[in-house]
């Protein structure tokens, strides 16, 4: 069995009668990219904040690289680099400061890598925090993180506040760790980033893990987008297994096919198709299935 | 502050929305702050009536405290104190407008500077006001908290006043009231017009504080009998002595004060819509080049943070240690004969005479301050858990005892630096009017003030571990109770488990006496024991955001 870098058992954390998460059971192996999704209040800081032992269980227990969050915390952070999706740094400090400090705190610093970073991410360092915009003090502590080069980087919602130039950039940086052999746990709400970084993808809802797979397996539980256009007259396909939500539009007939396609296909073989068209849902159509089309949960916290 | 706070509720305004979310803060903390005044109202006639009951007790007092130029320098002179309404109009003005003006200019910075550097306002301009009226309103939610402050402060005053004991008249009571809390309206509007100079709310907490030093030195030294009595129409606290409540009533003296606040609310208005959203009047140097000595680790940082705020600290107590130790002679002199004073030093557990006994009291005031760094740091620390920049560090291998352990032994440390500089600056002062005070006399007065002040910190991680977000009002709570408590027991014969509720009693009178170490080492000794258990509670809870 493969390393693994992130481990949950029945984790859960209550706050009063809310389940901000409930029995998560995760495994994340080492040099994964794993996104982990859902709306705000889903619980994914909470997770995450929890995997970082700054808040405790209410019940199970988490592990990085078979280190216990809670009790060996100091230890598994030596292994770790955190972004969070605000920047709270220290106002007084410039960047190249605040560099330096987190960097001295974390150990070892790869100073050539950094110097690229700030680069890439075209910062200044030479301004203090508070005169940075919320995009800058995002990056910085991006840089932060990334400098050292961690096995395990623990990004939450990390492109807050980025403009799309430095989303690539992001991007660009994540697919390197995942060269190297880093793992990635990623949460965020854009659903693009995750469907173009992540291996895997969890989905969150409401404080419970409701899916987690690759792409592909996320995909197979999902339905197919079949649009066809017909040369003479439509027939009725909402007969046919495995076939829901059709539309019909004139010639054009719309619909979704879950499992097996075939049932589908002969039918249409017989009626004369002009052209065919499928398509894989997009993740956004995997998500909005969990969620409902207005992407609306309760509150988990 | 929980973050949803700075949220819009429903039905409200966007054209009175600063006004409304300020006034609600403003009003919380000025009914607190309307309960303090207005205990010290109570227990200072109260107080009076019952420990001076003849008419020749009350002219023994007038006779020894009239002439008192120490006293008068630190509180303000004092007129007809053979009444209660003299004794009460002096001590209560004198001590809380003070405690009135820091709370105001405190509250006026946090309110717009503060707010103003967490972004809260970032949203609310992006609505549909303007910053100059943002600010206006702002100022207008400050004052409904001013006239708070008034209105409990008067309630509960006109209430004691019908006291057979007492007897004030309910439009003395009401005059009172506007004359205890005219130094609060002053210092709300200064820290309002600092909040548009400064780019942090430290920054204009700083300009507003330095303003109220001067202000205070103005007024000491007018008071001191040294022929500057002239002075006091120079600073906002001798236009406030001016007033004289409940006695021969000035009330011509309330032109200057609401002037002065005009002038500083209408040009803070002003400059707010000449500046950038989150930018300062005063140019404020947004690079620098990177100074790193420090920053290796979670000890560096903490010096490097503390630094520049314990050195304002330390100039601030030097000043005042320079101050009393020049005064020290002459005052000693005159208070030798005074029997009452004798008085008030043996309860405060001092058997001295002449200048150590006068420093003594003084020094009751230096360990108010140091004890005051010591509330601030313990703040500072629940600070950077609220802001979440402690997150910074603790995502990295630093544990929390760590982190929480060498603040605690830098902050210790400065408060040690701080009793020194008390006590060293004290003897220069006192050595050049050759006072007759040692130099070791006054460095070991100097630590004496620590264990107190250690205390408070402790308590203050105590809460910290227990209770995160009531670390501000309880190490702040008791400081001020204890200050209340040294007060009322300085003057009257107080119950000693109401005196032994306060954490400076246990705190020996030096220099009037030599330190009590033992009873220092069990103040230490509980502060460390509170910071250990505090500490504990820290390491196992959850981190709490604001």
């Amino acid at each position: 069995m493969a390393e693994l870098a992130v481990r949950t058992e029945g984790l859960s954390k209550r706050y009063g009668t809310v389940d901000a998460l409930a029995d998560l059971d995760l495994d994340v192996s080492v040099g994964e990219v794993v996104g982990y999704l859902g709306p705000n209040g889903a619980g994914k800081t909470t997770t995450i904040r929890l995997l970082l032992g700054l808040i405790g269980p209410s019940a199970g227990r988490s592990e990085i690289f078979g280190l216990d969050s809670q009790r060996q915390a100091v230890q598994a952070h030596r292994r770790l680099g955190y972004v969070a999706g605000e920047a709270n740094l220290w106002p007084s400090l410039t960047g190249a400061e605040t560099l330096h400090l987190l960097g001295r705190v974390q150990g070892a610093v790869d100073e050539a890598y950094r110097d690229e970073l700030i680069d890439r991410f075209a910062l200044d360092p030479s301004k203090k925090v508070r005169a940075y915009s919320k995009g800058n003090r995002q990056k910085l502590i991006l840089i932060a993180a990334l400098m050292t080069r961690p096995d395990l980087l623990v990004l939450d919602e990390p492109t807050s506040g980025l403009d799309p130039l430095m989303e690539q950039a992001f991007r660009h940086c994540i697919h390197e760790a995942k060269e190297r052999g880093q793992t990635v746990f990623l949460s965020s709400h854009i659903l693009s980033e995750v469907e173009a970084l992540c291996d895997r993808v969890g989905i969150l809802r409401a404080g419970r893990l409701v899916e987690m797979g690759t792409m592909a397996q996320l995909r197979h539980l999902s339905a197919l987008t079949v649009e066809a256009t017909f040369d003479g007259s439509v027939p009725d396909l909402s007969r046919v297994a495995g076939v829901s939500a059709v539309q019909t539009d004139g010639r054009v007939v719309r619909c979704q096919v879950r499992g097996s396609v075939e049932p589908l296909l002969k039918v249409l073989a017989a009626c004369g198709v002009h052209e065919l068209l499928s398509r894989e849902p997009s993740l956004e159509e995997l998500f909005l299935a969990h969620y409902g089309s207005d992407g609306v949960v309760a509150d988990a916290r | 502050m929980p973050a949803d706070r700075g949220r819009r509720g429903p039905g409200r305004s966007p054209a009175t929305v600063v006004a409304t979310l300020t006034a609600g803060k403003a009003v919380r903390s000025g009914a607190v702050w309307g309960a303090v005044f207005a205990l010290y109202v109570t227990a200072s006639a109260l107080g009076y009536a019952s420990a001076y009951k003849t008419p020749q007790a009350r002219a023994l007092l007038a006779a020894q405290f009239g002439s008192n130029f120490g006293i008068n320098a630190i509180i303000g002179p004092a007129h007809h104190i053979d009444t209660v309404a003299g004794f009460t109009a002096w001590r209560t003005l004198g001590v809380l407008s003070i405690v009135g003006a820091a709370w105001g200019l405190l509250i006026g910075t946090k309110l717009l500077r503060g707010e103003e550097e967490a972004g809260r306002w970032e949203a609310l301009l992006a609505g549909q006001t303007t910053r100059r009226r943002a600010t206006a309103q702002a100022i207008a939610g400050l004052a409904v908290g001013v006239v708070t402050l008034w209105t409990v402060t008067a309630v509960v005053s006109v209430a004691v006043g019908r006291s057979s004991k007492v007897d004030f008249a309910p439009e003395a009571v009401l005059f009172l009231a506007v004359s205890l809390v005219s130094a609060a309206a002053v210092f709300v509007c200064i820290g309002a017009l600092a909040s548009q100079l400064a780019a942090t709310r430290r920054q204009a907490a700083a300009y507003a504080g330095a303003v109220l030093g001067v202000a205070y030195a103005l007024r000491m030294m007018a008071d001191s009998g040294t022929g500057l009595e002239w002075l006091r129409w120079t600073t906002p606290l001798g236009w406030v002595e001016e007033l004289r409540p409940l006695n021969a009533t000035r009330p011509v003296w309330l032109l200057p004060i609401g002037g002065l606040i005009l002038v500083s609310a209408g040009l803070a208005i002003h400059l707010a819509g000449r500046r950038d959203l989150g930018a300062s009047t005063f140019l404020d140097r947004s690079t620098s080049r990177p100074r790193l000595r420090l920053l290796t680790g979670p000890t560096g940082l903490t010096v490097r943070l503390v630094r520049p705020l314990f050195a304002g600290w330390a100039i601030g107590i030097a000043c005042l240690g320079l101050m009393m130790g020049v005064i020290a002679k002459s005052v000693g002199t005159a208070l030798s004969d005074n029997a009452l004073f004798q008085q008030a030093i043996n309860r405060l557990g001092g058997r001295g005479a002449g200048a150590s006994a006068y420093l003594a009291v003084t020094f009751l005031i230096a360990a108010l301050l140091v004890s005051l760094i010591a509330a601030g740091q313990a703040g500072a620390a629940r600070g950077e858990e609220a802001e979440g920049r402690l997150d910074n560090l603790l995502v990295r291998p630093v544990s929390r005892s760590r982190w929480l352990a060498t603040r605690l032994a830098i902050v210790t440390v400065a408060l040690i630096l701080a009793g020194l500089v008390a006590g060293l600056a004290t003897w220069v002062g006192a050595a050049s009017q050759d006072a007759g005070v040692g130099f070791a006399t006054l460095l070991q007065a100097g630590l004496n003030l620590v264990p107190p002040a250690v205390f408070v910190l402790g308590v203050g991680v105590l809460t910290l571990g227990l209770w995160p977000r009531g670390v501000a009002t309880v190490s702040y709570g008791l400081l001020a109770w204890s200050f209340l408590v040294e007060i009322i027991g300085g003057v009257v014969n107080a119950n000693h488990w109401l005196l032994d509720t306060s954490v400076l009693h246990h705190m020996a009178a030096a220099p009037a006496v030599d330190p009590n170490w033992a009873s220092g080492g069990v103040l230490l000794g509980a502060g460390l024991l509170a910071a250990i258990v505090g500490g504990v509670f820290f390491g196992r809870r959850d981190l709490a955001p604001e």
